[in-house]
């Protein structure tokens, strides 16, 4: 059991990795929140994976939905928000964002 | 297990897809791909609920949510990302591959796991009685992201007004 709790920690550790490195280097905003959505995968991947070994798969499963309905609210509010950056800039680059003023 | 190596190397496949197609529109469906493999994932794990609500909204809903985006910025494809970032990526993934292996097997053992039993009653029980709070937070949640897309597109339409 330890093992598979093992593999299922080293793929959403994968995932998280992958989701990081996109945010750190990458410019367009799209993209930005594709990565924060492949972080998410691999922090509900982990929470699954470890209440299925750890003999919790029903509070698990209930936490893993919380954390979905949580995403889909931010996703919604996110991409809301792109949009209109997109119409203030014309451009999705996440850069031009440094030149805002208050 | 076998299916299930090749179940997770699909998700990872699809993720770095995801991330590194030039086309958008692609990446979107990739990710799609990922969360239907995830889903997957999730009903071999014995947990179907969570399996449904990836498969239904995180790789229906939400990949609808990204292609309207993409469709309503046209122009997002124009943003150059920096060539050394694709470049750079393999040598990062496979430094992470072995410190992720080497690291990973000895911090499992030394994770305190709170002792618990083994669980009793339906999903529905769980969910609706011992998380009863969670779903309040849900709800609040919920109202909170529709109040911000209300709050965003009333701007837009103030905007147009003048």
């Amino acid at each position: 059991m330890s093992n598979l709790w093992f593999l299922y920690l080293f793929f959403a550790a994968l995932l998280v990795f992958i989701g990081l490195y996109c945010l750190l280097t990458m410019r367009n905003l799209i993209r930005l929140f594709i990565a924060v959505e492949i972080i998410s995968k691999g922090v509900s991947l982990a929470i699954v994976a470890t209440g299925a070994v750890k003999n919790n798969i029903l509070l698990a499963q209930s936490l893993a939905i919380t954390y979905i309905v949580v995403e889909v609210a931010l996703v919604a509010a996110a991409l809301a928000l792109i949009i209109n950056i997109y119409k203030k800039n014309r451009s999705l680059d996440v850069r031009l964002l440094s030149k805002l003023k208050g | 297990m076998v299916i299930q190596i090749i179940l997770l190397c699909g998700l990872v496949i699809f993720s770095v897809l995801a991330i590194l197609l030039k086309d958008l529109i692609k990446a979107a469906l990739s990710l799609a791909v990922a969360s239907l493999l995830l889903g997957i994932i999730f009903f071999r794990l014995a947990a179907p609920y969570a399996g449904v609500f990836e498969i239904s909204v995180v790789a229906g809903l939400i990949t609808v949510l990204f292609i309207l985006t993409i469709a309503l910025t046209k122009k997002g494809d124009e943003v150059t990302e920096a060539r050394l970032v694709k470049l750079a990526f393999p040598v990062f993934l496979i430094l992470f591959l072995v410190i992720d292996g080497l690291v990973m097997k000895s911090l499992l053992q030394k994770i305190p796991a709170l002792p618990s039993g083994p669980e009793t009653g339906t999903f529905g029980q769980v969910l609706w009685k011992q998380r009863t709070f969670d779903l309040v937070a849900q709800v609040g949640v919920i109202l909170a992201g529709v109040l911000a897309v209300l709050a965003l597109f009333r701007k837009k339409e103030e905007d147009r007004d003048e």
